[in-house]
């Protein structure tokens, strides 16, 4: 039964992958009365789940059983069809975004890249002051954290308002990756919320991503 | 409503050529007849891909009926996004579709201005309620995508005079092609779609002759027939049987009901005979 | 989009209403019958200034007036009389109609004159008084000269739920209410009227119920059940709706064969025409299994692409409808109303009941 879905088949809009109950849905497939059809035009993929869960650890929190993992994953991909395949911000997603504008309560992001596709429309972000860290967050101030300009690392929150996906950058790893100084040069970072200009040797405040 | 911005013509200055020479007057008594299969549709021409700059495009062409003068449909359709609406819209959680169906002005006998007219918008509002059927909305949030197709050639036989008029069977057959260049260029624009939607007309036609029958034909060409007395265009969804829009106009009494049926029958058939070219010509852009 | 204006309802009370009308018999919200029309006011000719008019209220206020107003206009494309003068009988057989003829314009506040959906309820409505030919032919007034029929629909306040049947029957009403002035004149000359408006013939004869315009019923489907007249709240849970315009049937071409027939009028179907039913814009519920906040950690880093995850339906968990209508739900649609003593039937009798003047 294995040959029902090859690995490198095409598949059309409405074509007919398998049973529900034999795949898991992945991305560029959709479910009808309890069958499996893919929804885009691009080459099928076959993925089999990463390995039988390790030892089972305590569980800190009472979930609902999770769901059949044994299942493989079957998806659709654009890729070898069209490189252009446009891609939206999701929650969860680490994007990486422009500050176009500081407010006292907000700043007002451009995202550029999500995961590792660059994205081809214009999508605005917004990093409310209650989501630039995780600590404190009754001090934080807008700019002392972001500068217009400067390229940020956030997590999407929430799909946010008709306008601007909701950002995050309360995490260590997200943050402020790239800042410019006052004086228009290219700065480091030197702690957790500063970054240097290498020439004038003025330190300007910022939130800082962690360097992996 | 005026356009100020151009330079348009006088208006309601053109007539279109009214052809009274004998030949024309012979063709007009020998009407080009129906050579093909009652069942049966014209070539069409197929191609994805054609626009690099759109997110999906498409290009439709259906044959001409093999007669002089007389021009197939050339339609091409692009699809721009999904991209982020506009700043004043409301949040939505599904995909905005836009639809923009625009005869070009040479495409018709009688030439259309710039600014789309009703019927242009209402051939728009067909599309809509065909396309979105099958498109995945909720894969989309907050985005909007616009499906552009601009009708380069219209199928209108030079002799047909405007007198037999009603135009209404050239829109539907204009909607069906828009449906099924649409749906190529949406797949191209890997939008998510529950399955190619693909459109078909069927009509109720009566020839010439005193004694003709009416009978049922797909794909007609108006030109072809000396009335059709009803028809009916249908966009399918073919792997899962469903159909997304329906546009019957006609005029059938009660009791013909199973003529309306059979009607919509042989529309489905012409929607599935095209969605052949579609899925064939789908397969064809991966190689 | 005039029926796709939003609704107010959450997720849960889509699902709630989705199920209520799906059951047999469908309760509806309103309690009314699956073929009960709402309550409405209707009157004609209150507008002297026109040749005929009409003012239909929904009990729910929406409010629509048609005003008929027609013109003399020269006929285009005819070339001169260098025809010798033919008989009556072939006077009669010229005797046709162009469509554009009719102007049909629908104005809904708070919508663009010339937004779409407004374009798509004009056209829908012209196309159903055009269809069979006929009311063209009705305008014809000598080879040279006809009437140019305005035709002004205006709702007076902006919808509360999808206005198609409403102004398809003030149409209804102001076209049965339309006179034209009595022409004196005779053959092609230039045409010349009685100016006595209570000489003035109908447009539609009375007392011969052969001819009526047409009406638009919209109706929808919820699962099995065929439900007429929705309200807004009803359409946004649809999975199919169909604007189906009906007219009479002439009586003597069917009466011949009529023996063990239900009793009724015979209509004709005159056009049919899918309108997008507001459902595929509703927000979708979250079931629990993935809901977030009832336990399931949302997981962290999701790869990008890896939308939202695709699930089986969850009873009691709205989903906006996907895809189209099986052909047989739509055949049943158009055949539940073109029914002998059906609603159709019913809307014609009431219409009737409608004094004109």
């Amino acid at each position: 039964m294995a040959t029902s879905a090859p690995q490198t088949a095409l598949a059309i809009p409405g074509q007919l992958l398998g049973s529900a109950s034999k795949y898991q849905p992945g991305p560029g497939t959709h479910i009808h009365e309890s069958n499996l059809y893919s929804s885009l035009l691009g080459a099928v993929h076959v993925v089999q789940p990463a390995k039988a869960p390790g030892p089972v650890k305590r569980l800190t929190k009472i979930t609902p059983a999770a769901s059949p993992a044994e299942l493989p994953t079957i998806s659709v991909s654009r890729s070898g069809v069209s490189e252009k395949r446009e891609i939206l911000p999701e929650v969860g997603n680490t994007v990486l975004c422009r500050v176009v504008r500081i407010m006292p309560r907000q700043a007002v992001v451009a995202i550029l890249i999500c995961g590792d596709t660059v994205l081809d429309a214009e999508w605005q972000g917004l990093i409310r002051v209650q989501d630039v860290r995780a600590t404190e967050k009754d001090r934080v101030k807008i700019y002392e954290s972001f500068r217009p300009g400067d390229i940020v690392r956030a997590e999407v929150i929430s799909l946010g308002d008709q306008a601007s996906y909701y950002l995050s950058t309360a995490r260590n790893e997200l943050g402020v990756i790239m800042a410019t100084s006052e004086a228009g040069n290219t700065m480091y970072p030197v702690s957790w919320k500063e970054y240097r200009d290498p020439e004038t040797g003025l330190g300007e405040p910022r939130k800082v991503a962690k360097p992996y | 409503m005026a356009d100020r911005r151009r330079v348009n013509g006088p208006v309601g200055a053109t007539i279109p050529p009214v052809f009274e020479d004998e030949d024309v007057q012979v063709q007009a008594t020998q009407r080009t007849t129906r050579s093909r299969a009652p069942n049966g549709i014209r070539k069409m021409y197929l191609k994805t891909g054609v626009t690099p700059s759109a997110s999906g495009s498409a290009y439709l062409e259906i044959e001409t009926s093999g007669k002089d003068g007389v021009s197939g449909l050339k339609l091409s359709c692009t699809v721009h996004g999904p991209r982020s609406l506009p700043r004043l819209s409301p949040f939505s959680p599904h995909i905005i579709l836009s639809t923009h169906v625009k005869f070009a002005p040479f495409a018709t006998k009688q030439r259309r201005g710039y600014l789309r007219d009703p019927s242009e918008r209402d051939l728009g509002t067909h599309l809509e309620a065909a396309l979105r059927g099958a498109i995945i909305a909720d894969r989309w949030p907050k985005s909007g995508v616009d499906i552009i197709i601009s009708i380069i050639e219209g199928d209108q036989g030079r002799e047909t005079s405007g007198a037999q008029g009603d135009d209404t069977w050239d829109m539907m057959n204009a909607l069906s092609g828009c449906i099924t260049v649409a749906s190529a260029a949406l797949a191209d624009a890997g939008i998510d779609c529950v399955d190619t939607v693909a459109g078909g007309v069927a009509a109720l036609v009566r020839g010439s002759g005193e004694n003709d029958t009416a009978r049922i034909v797909i794909d007609p060409i108006p030109s072809e027939h000396e009335r059709i007395e009803a028809a009916c265009c249908i966009a399918y969804l073919p792997a899962r049987d469903e159909i997304t829009n329906l546009w019957f106009k006609g005029d059938m009494p009660d009791h013909d009901m199973g003529i309306y049926s059979e009607l919509v029958q042989q529309g489905i058939q012409a929607s599935k005979l095209a969605n052949r070219v579609l899925v064939e010509s789908l397969g064809e852009t991966v190689k | 989009m005039a029926p796709n204006q939003h609704v107010l309802l959450s997720p849960a009370e889509l699902a709630y209403l989705h199920e209520a009308l799906s059951l047999t018999p469908p309760i509806r919200p309103d309690g009314r019958a699956p073929t009960q029309f709402r309550p409405l006011v209707a009157e004609t000719e209150i507008l002297p200034g026109t040749n005929g008019s009409a003012r239909i209220c929904f009990a729910d206020g929406t409010e629509a007036i048609v005003g008929v107003k027609a013109e003399v206009e020269r006929t285009r494309g005819y070339h001169g009389d260098d025809e010798e003068e033919g008989g009556e009988e072939k006077r009669e057989q010229e005797r046709e109609g162009q469509d554009e003829w009719v102007e049909l314009t629908v104005e809904i506040p708070g919508y663009r004159e010339d937004d779409a959906s407004t374009a798509f309820l004009a056209a829908m409505l012209s196309e159903a008084l055009l269809a069979d030919g006929g009311f063209a032919k009705k305008l014809w007034i000598n080879r040279r000269f006809h009437w140019k029929l305005f035709l002004d629909i205006i709702l007076i306040s902006p919808p509360l739920s999808y206005p198609l049947p409403l102004l398809s029957l003030t149409t209804h009403l102001a076209l049965l209410s339309t006179r034209l002035p009595r022409l004196k004149s005779e053959g092609d000359e230039d045409p010349f009227f009685d100016d006595d408006w209570a000489a003035a013939p109908y447009l539609y004869p009375q007392g011969t119920a052969t001819t009526r315009p047409p009406i638009t019923l919209l109706v929808m489907a919820v699962g099995r059940n065929i439900i007429f007249d929705p309200t807004k709240e009803e359409l946004a849970v649809a999975d199919v709706v169909l604007a189906v315009s009906v007219g009479e049937a002439a009586t003597d071409a069917s009466s011949t064969k009529g023996k063990g027939k239900a009793p009724g009028r015979s209509l004709r179907l005159l056009s049919v025409r899918t309108v997008d039913p507001p459902s595929r814009v509703t927000p979708p519920g979250v079931p629990n299994a993935t809901n977030s906040a009832y336990g399931i950690a949302a997981s962290a880093q999701k790869q990008p692409e890896a939308r939202t995850v695709e699930a089986q339906a969850v009873e009691g968990v709205w989903r906006a409808p996907r895809g189209g209508a099986k052909p047989a739900v739509m055949a049943a649609l158009v055949q539940k109303v073109l029914e002998r003593g059906g609603v159709a039937d019913e809307v014609l009798d009431a219409l009737d009941a409608v004094e004109l003047g």
